[in-house]
């Protein structure tokens, strides 16, 4: 067991937790694009920086990501002296020249009082903050569809020879978690588009609800080993089943008794 | 794993009290949130059948899960979501054979019964018992 100090309040962690997950636990808001628990932190988007400093240091303090930061004895952290907050308003400054169209960006520069960009505005900047989340996901998930490609202005997330991806089996993973909702699909009837590919959507055999993508439940009735059969019902009428399977079961049991 | 939920669907009279109890044990922004319970139509005539999770030993929502975001409690014996390592790919959702994953659009998020961590509410306040959380002999326990 680890003890330490956020805010001068002593915690406790385990060995190996970082110090954005003990801060959150605390209950303390410190702001984040690129953390996601399911996935290893990367440090991308530089939100979640806290000053540090130990007794022994004399007054010196340094500033770090605490969702890469493991925690340590006798570590003192402060997430929002004036030194953080003037860093995080700095890098809110630079999201906002970049992204200025962004909600999300919008509503963080609000929340610590930056009316506008001290830098050029990008013209042409799309909402995309190039944190990685949705590379980092795609690839736990094991199908690693999307990576970053090029460098420096033209960086860009995107499949393979930006063609239709082969991998990628439609989840919409990436899409519900882009921070800045900047990754988009279009969905109709039957199908979805995500990266460029439609895909087949698997339909309630019985209401006609729409579900997951066809793709997306054969791989996870082959890697997984659950019969394909379990995907073709939506869940409502799944407990319409349970139900009158159960109440044969009873009524049987009735008539047995009566 | 010492008790263990039960459901008697003879004596449930379709009430959905068990419905509301789990609304309000699972609140969202200070409203009722989405029940986890369902008394749906048996299909025989007096019949109401509560479905819930039944908690599989081999569940499909676990095994659907790729990110390992369902975990089963030890304590308890539920299968617990771990909603901040969920990444709603909407799986487990499709994969119940039961139903019993459900999408909250309300707080647009993945919920499932985790027998609110080992003292269902709706067994208490079920009027005809049908619902009940009861322990287990020693002689049916489950090694584990």
């Amino acid at each position: 067991m680890i003890k330490f100090t956020i805010n001068g309040k002593l915690v406790q962690a385990d060995q190996g937790d970082m110090l954005l997950t003990v801060i959150r636990r605390e209950g303390i808001d410190v702001p984040s694009q690129c953390h996601h628990q399911a996935v290893e932190p990367s440090g991308a988007c530089r939100l979640c920086m806290v000053e540090i400093t130990r007794q022994e240091w004399d007054g010196w303090s340094k500033f770090v990501t605490s969702c890469l930061y493991p925690v340590e004895d006798g570590l003192m952290v402060t997430t929002h002296s004036a030194k953080v907050i003037q860093l995080r308003k700095t890098i809110i400054d630079l999201y906002l020249a970049r992204h200025p169209n962004s909600t999300e960006i919008m509503r963080l520069a609000s929340e610590y009082g930056v009316t506008r960009t001290t830098y050029e505005t990008v013209a042409d900047g799309d909402d995309c903050i190039m944190c990685g989340l949705c590379t980092r996901i795609c690839a736990h998930m094991g199908f690693s569809a999307i990576s970053t490609v090029g460098r420096g202005h033209d960086k860009e997330i995107a499949p393979p020879l930006k063609e239709a991806p082969t991998d990628c089996t439609g989840c919409l993973s990436c899409a519900n978690n882009c921070p800045t909702n900047f990754i988009e699909f279009t969905r109709d009837s039957n199908s979805l588009t995500i990266w460029g590919r439609t895909f087949e959507t698997l339909a309630c055999s019985q209401c006609g609800k729409t579900t997951i993508t066809r793709d997306f439940a054969e791989h996870l009735s082959k890697t997984r080993d659950i019969p394909i059969a379990y995907f073709e019902v939506c869940d409502d009428c799944h407990r319409k089943e349970t139900a009158k399977t159960m109440g044969r079961v009873v009524n049987w049991t009735r008539e047995v008794q009566a | 794993m010492n008790f263990r939920f039960v459901v008697n669907p003879e004596v449930c009279t379709g009430c959905r009290t068990c419905e509301l109890a789990c609304a309000f044990a699972h609140p969202h922004d200070g409203k009722p949130g989405k029940s986890r319970i369902y008394p749906i139509d048996g299909g025989f005539k007096e019949l109401w059948v509560p479905v819930t999770c039944l908690q599989c030993d081999d569940a499909a929502c676990v095994k659907s899960c790729l990110v390992d975001a369902l975990k089963r409690n030890p304590v308890t014996g539920a299968i617990e979501l771990n909603r901040e390592m969920c990444v709603m790919c909407m799986a487990c959702v499709a994969a119940c054979p039961f139903g019993c994953a459900l999408l909250d659009p309300g707080q647009d998020a993945v919920v499932k019964c985790d027998l609110c961590g080992g003292d269902p509410v709706c067994a208490h306040f079920c009027p005809t018992k049908a619902l009940s959380y009861v322990p287990i002999e020693k002689k049916d326990r489950i090694a584990g």
